[in-house]
């Protein structure tokens, strides 16, 4: 079936009921139109895979190589596999990045439980595709296990890793800083022209797109810390 | 001395960053870091060249003392081959 995710025409070909559930809301309403890639498993990821997830169905470990099929075709449509959770507020996307434990789901959870216009585009495997001056962010089916996110997209206005930390504070981090720290959240292809291409997005990511670090607890105040430095708004006059 | 092929080297956020690609990325995972001549004397060996090509390269680039250039070349080849980098 052919699907519309990350504004691309994807052709999947699973073998499993578990990724045409899965991916039901991107569903194309055009499948006969000529498709911009194709996504499929071999035996042999197949295997490699399985061999990996013990106790998940075969659908499953196909759900999860089919996705790693896209998002290395990705670089040469100009857009990137991101390992974040990206909240829409106000018609701009907000990437939270971290360690798995970092507390990502705990902060996206007080945004949405304290603010007013605040969604999650997808809380763990967004795409972001480049423009000239931005990134845009883009809802797809994979979403974490929290389940969290729209079939939608944003413009991605800011990056923000964190970490835990019995104060709140959040602090402007230099390209160098946010290189480091960007590389453990992205996929790396092993195609030389990929890999290059994926280097020269990561490079524009941190030219375009302010990146700060933020120390966080898990209270109210944690947000009113983030929401101020990050949309630049006044956090009382947009809370619920 | 010559730096064996299937790494890709880019300037991600003004940090010199090289990746493994191909059969290079079974062998090698991550990311090396490095700075402004690091890189110069990376992309200088990814061709063979001798330890003393690199070093008149280096002072010829950075207009530094020979010894000191000689040092850095050293060095700098020494942590690639104990690495597996060096063909």
């Amino acid at each position: 079936m052919v699907y519309d995710i990350a504004n691309l025409r994807v052709k999947i070909e699973n073998q499993y009921e578990y990724t045409t559930k899965f991916c039901r809301e991107y569903l194309s309403a055009d499948q006969t139109s000529p498709v911009d890639l194709t996504a499929c498993v071999t035996a042999e990821e197949f295997a490699k895979e399985k061999a990996v997830s013990v106790g998940f169905s075969d659908g499953y470990v196909e759900n999860i190589c089919l996705y790693r099929d896209i998002c290395l075709q990705l670089p040469s449509r100009n857009r990137m596999l991101l390992h974040a959770a990206i909240l829409e507020f106000d018609g701009a996307a907000y990437a939270f990045l971290g360690r798995s434990g970092a507390g990502k789901s705990t902060h996206i959870r007080l945004w949405l439980q304290n603010l007013k216009k605040c969604r999650v585009v997808n809380g763990d495997k967004p795409i972001l595709e480049e423009k000239s001056d931005r990134f845009i962010a883009y809802g797809t089916p994979w979403q974490g296990k929290e389940r969290w996110g729209d079939n939608c997209s944003a413009p991605l206005r800011g990056l923000c890793f964190i970490e835990q930390a019995k104060e709140n504070s959040i602090v402007k981090l230099t390209p160098a800083e946010t290189s480091l720290r960007l590389f453990r959240q992205v996929l790396m292809p092993t195609v030389a022209q990929d890999a290059a291409k994926t280097l020269e997005m990561l490079d524009g990511l941190i030219a375009k797109t302010p990146a700060y670090l933020l120390k966080c607890d898990i209270s109210e105040q944690a947000v009113e810390t983030s929401f101020a430095v990050l949309t630049g708004k006044n956090y009382f006059e947009n809370k619920l | 001395m010559k730096i064996k092929d299937g790494f890709v080297i880019r300037q991600v956020g003004g940090e010199h960053v090289v990746v493994p690609v191909g059969e290079r990325s079974k062998e090698f995972h991550g990311m090396i870091n490095m700075n402004k001549t690091g890189a110069f004397l990376w992309n200088f060996f990814s061709q063979s060249h001798t330890l003393e090509e690199g070093v008149d390269a280096l002072c010829g680039e950075y207009n530094v003392e020979k010894d000191v250039a000689e040092t850095d070349v050293k060095r700098f080849l020494d942590v690639l081959q104990r690495n597996g980098f060096i063909e």
